[in-house]
């Protein structure tokens, strides 16, 4: 049996190749429970794969990945159930309803001998009440990764995985999760996000990884006692050039 | 108010049940279901289809002799089930490809194989319903045919002998392309001839049901171990298909790659 601060999600020296293409290589991640990560780097960086990689729908080509500190070659179903995700694409059944669509992830849940979160509460705290009992195709953009979002937290998991989260949210539904996340994070809840919104991230995160050409190229802590705001930390991974600039204008402000 | 991460260590006493499995495949095919009832999209698809090729059938071989009958019968009898079938396999696993919900279920505490009973009862349920418009028919249109209404039982048990054998293949590699984003054309050029052994089994025992062969049981006794040994195999390697196509991109991914 673990202890109660086991590490949600522990990547070690993972790689991933699409035949000779290598899209990973040598990523060492960790994510605490409590914590939320955020991934950011340019299309075709490796995001995408290395969240599916995480949540156990990809494998990967070498390295190890851990789930609640136990060694997973495999997700297995049990790793499942702690583990919740949403993808770029929403992944809902737009014939459904919000409202269907929760039940059905919640009757699964309950089938495998698993709780669930009453559907209402979450579809109200995400701002969907209203169009709980509408059909997910008619949804626009923003609502369906809402949606997503309160689907994903109907098993109330230990680890969330984000894909590009603030893609197509307006400003209050940006406000909305980051407030969430916020909320989830005091919970004890492990995030890891990934996004191209820096301002997003900055708000959201408690750490950003760069992630260029499949490695992790740098870091940046918003506890970190150095010089230069978060923002400007984040915004000058990868280049320190902009984090010196940052730090002089701030010395001379 | 946060939902309430749960600890890890508690994770790991919750998922036990030998219920989960059959619990899980009846609540993905009834959203099948569901969803279906919303457009009737199969029904109208595979239905309208059967009829069109039953009328085909009835005006090319009204001709044919009595005796002739039998030999024609079980092709244009398993034929319809094979365009049937792969019409449908590619619909309900389009409906998954869409919005991409395949890859919702694999990450979700859910049994892989709880998608693969689901998707593959729900085919069956689609071309039973078929049979019972195309077996009829062919009882009207061919003489020959009667033996399927003199029997009714032996005939319903071939016909699900048959569909099972052909479902069972289908559904496993409907999945897998669904899943790779393989394009539909695919699943037919890989449908046909790896159902082809299951299908030329069910043909040969209809044909041994109208002309009244006294092997006929041995004959069913065969499609049901096939069955069993296709049902088997695609229970055991439909995880492997999923979890291993999934090692690829999806499509929608590698377009935006390459873009």
């Amino acid at each position: 049996m673990q202890g109660p601060s086991v590490t949600p999600l522990e990547l070690r020296g993972i790689g991933k190749r699409f035949g000779r293409l290598a899209v990973l290589r040598g990523v060492d991640l960790r994510v605490d429970a409590g914590e939320v990560v955020g991934l950011i780097g340019a299309n075709g960086s490796g995001k995408t794969t290395l969240l599916s990689i995480a949540v156990g729908l990809m494998s990967p080509s070498e390295g190890e990945r851990r789930l609640g500190g136990e060694l997973a070659p495999q997700v297995e179903l049990a790793q499942r159930a702690r583990i919740a995700f949403v993808a770029h694409t929403t992944q809902l059944y737009p014939r459904l309803s919000a409202r269907e669509n929760m039940a059905l992830f919640a009757e699964l849940r309950r089938a495998a001998g698993l709780d669930a979160a009453p559907a209402d509460p979450l579809l109200e705290r995400l701002g969907l009440a209203d169009a709980a009992d509408r059909l997910v195709g008619t949804f626009s953009r923003g609502m369906m990764q809402r949606l997503a979002l309160a689907r994903a937290l109907l098993g109330r998991p230990s680890l969330l995985l984000l894909d590009e989260p603030f893609t197509s949210l307006d400003r209050p539904g940006r406000d909305r999760l980051t407030e969430v996340l916020a909320d989830e994070r005091a919970a004890g809840l492990a995030v890891l996000l990934s996004s191209h919104d820096y301002d997003a991230v900055v708000a959201s995160t408690d750490r950003v990884v760069l992630l260029e050409g499949g490695r992790l190229r740098g870091e940046a802590r918003r506890d970190e006692g150095e010089a230069g705001s978060y923002r400007d930390r984040v915004a000058a991974l990868g280049r320190p050039d902009r984090l010196a600039a940052a730090t002089e204008a701030g010395a001379h402000a | 108010m946060p939902s309430g991460a749960t600890p890890w260590p508690l994770a790991f006493r919750a998922t036990t049940g030998s219920m989960r499995l059959p619990r899980q495949a009846w609540l993905l095919a009834k959203n099948d279901l569901r969803q279906e009832l919303r457009d009737l999209e199969l029904v109208a698809t595979a239905g309208f289809f059967t009829l069109v090729v039953l009328v085909m059938f009835g005006l090319s071989f009204a001709a044919l002799g009595r005796s002739a009958q039998p030999l024609a019968i079980p092709g244009m009898l398993w034929l319809a089930v094979a365009f049937v079938g792969a019409l449908t396999l590619t619909r309900i696993f389009d409906r998954e490809r869409e919005s991409d919900t395949l890859r919702a279920l694999l990450s979700a505490p859910v049994e892989r194989l709880s998608i693969y009973l689901a998707k593959g009862a729900v085919t069956l349920l689609v071309l039973l319903g078929c049979c019972l418009v195309l077996v009829p028919g062919l009882v009207l249109l061919f003489p020959a045919g009667a033996v399927f209404a003199e029997r009714p039982l032996t005939t319903a048990v071939l016909v699900v002998l048959g569909c099972v054998a052909y479902v069972a293949v289908g559904t496993l590699f409907a999945a897998g392309l669904a899943q790779s984003g393989g394009k539909n054309v695919l699943l037919s050029v890989i449908l046909y001839p790896l159902t082809s052994p299951a299908l030329m089994w069910a043909l040969v025992s209809t044909r041994a049901l109208l002309e009244g062969h006294p092997d006929l049981n041995t004959y069913l006794i065969q499609l049901a171990a096939l069955d069993v040994l296709l049902v088997a195999l695609g229970g055991v390697l439909f995880e492997a298909v999923l979890v291993g196509s999934t090692g690829r991109k999806p499509a929608r991914e590698r377009g935006r790659r390459r873009r």
